[in-house]
């Protein structure tokens, strides 16, 4: 793909190299943080981190089922963004109709919805806890990786993560059965 | 295809900045990018003082048609591969922001920089555990592994 404009890509760098001299200095606060580019239909995120919404929204669908800033990390949400309205910024020729429109203005209440509290598979390795009542079944979750950094997927161990989730479903169908015999 | 995708567009301008003010240590092949800007090479110097230093490295980027939502494809390529606790001898490397962790706010600049740093502390010069088996059975695409991020600050 890109090899076919290679001509015009490198006359065109040779502008947009001027044109960032001049932006680079006083512009660079009103970039977009996704696409480096001045921030078109800008929206900030509530820790304060601009970008375009089309940028934003399209980080937002490929995370959906983890939305943070890309900046901070700080769990964000198209409901939490806030529209930045300049002056005389009247464009309206979008061509991103699958973008929906920019979220308007609003205020919101304080919304605690962080998931999943017993599983984390975040920076910190990984951790499973798998608690019923007072009993949580850590060491079972010792038994492997404990020095293995990947696991090949499609590899000769295509399965193991289905085998690990199918055999923690049948030791907690095991336990609640034997709770409630006991 | 007459305007750049969103993507070609960032890249440019990420080689722009990158030959401008290149992080210390490293030279991007300018050449190749601009023949083909979704592969990247990167020559990077060990820093001084370090384990690494006077070692060459060569990392390479691959960028898929979704980048900067998805992460580059990061690999060492090349001679010497750093022997490090967390880079398999297939060039394969372990470190979250390549993965789950990334972030399209993050630039090859800042993963150049995380893998210097994570070479610069590194204590003692081996390979990962379970180097052998690792690369007799991954992928070629380090993405397509499932990484176990340890947090132990190697
Ligand atoms: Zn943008
Ligand atoms: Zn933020």
């Amino acid at each position: 793909m890109a090899t076919t404009s290679n001509e015009s890509d490198s006359s065109r760098k040779n502008t947009d190299n001027r044109e960032n001299d001049n932006k680079d200095e006083q512009n660079n606060m009103f970039e977009c943080n996704i696409c480096l580019d001045y921030a078109k239909d800008a929206v900030v995120s509530v820790c304060g981190h601009l970008f375009c919404w089309p940028c934003l929204h399209q980080w937002l669908e490929t995370r959906s089922s983890r939305q943070v800033c890309p900046v901070c990390k700080a769990v964000i949400s198209k409901d939490k963004v806030i529209p930045i309205y300049g002056r005389g910024n009247t464009k309206q020729e979008d061509p991103r109709n699958k973008v929906p429109p920019r979220p308007a203005g609003q205020r919101t209440e304080p919304d605690a919805n962080t998931g999943f509290p017993g599983f984390n598979f975040g920076d910190g390795g990984f951790h499973l806890s798998f608690g019923i009542g007072a009993f949580p079944f850590g060491f079972l979750t010792s038994f492997n990786f404990s020095d293995r950094h990947g696991v090949p997927v499609g590899g000769q161990l295509p399965q193991d993560d289905h085998y690990l989730s199918k055999l923690f479903l049948w030791i907690a169908v095991i336990f609640i059965i034997w709770l409630l015999l006991a | 295809m007459a305007g750049k995708t969103p993507s070609e567009k960032r890249l440019h301008k990420e080689l722009i900045s990158l030959v401008k003010e290149p992080p210390p240590g490293m030279v991007v092949d300018v050449d190749q990018a601009e023949q083909n800007l979704n592969v990247w090479t990167i020559n990077m110097q060990g820093a001084e003082g370090t384990l690494y230093d006077g070692e060459q490295f060569q990392l390479q980027f691959k960028f898929g048609t979704s980048y900067p939502f998805e992460s580059p494809e990061v690999t060492f390529v090349g001679q010497n591969i750093p022997v490090h606790p967390h880079v398999y001898s297939n060039g394969h490397i372990c470190l979250s922001i390549l993965t789950d962790d990334w972030s399209p706010a993050l630039s090859v600049q800042s993963v150049c920089l995380s893998i210097i740093s994570m070479l610069s502390s590194c204590k003692e010069k081996k390979r990962p555990p379970d180097n052998s088996f690792y690369i007799k059975t991954c992928n070629k695409n380090p993405k397509k592994t499932k990484w176990w991020y340890h947090d132990d600050k190697v």
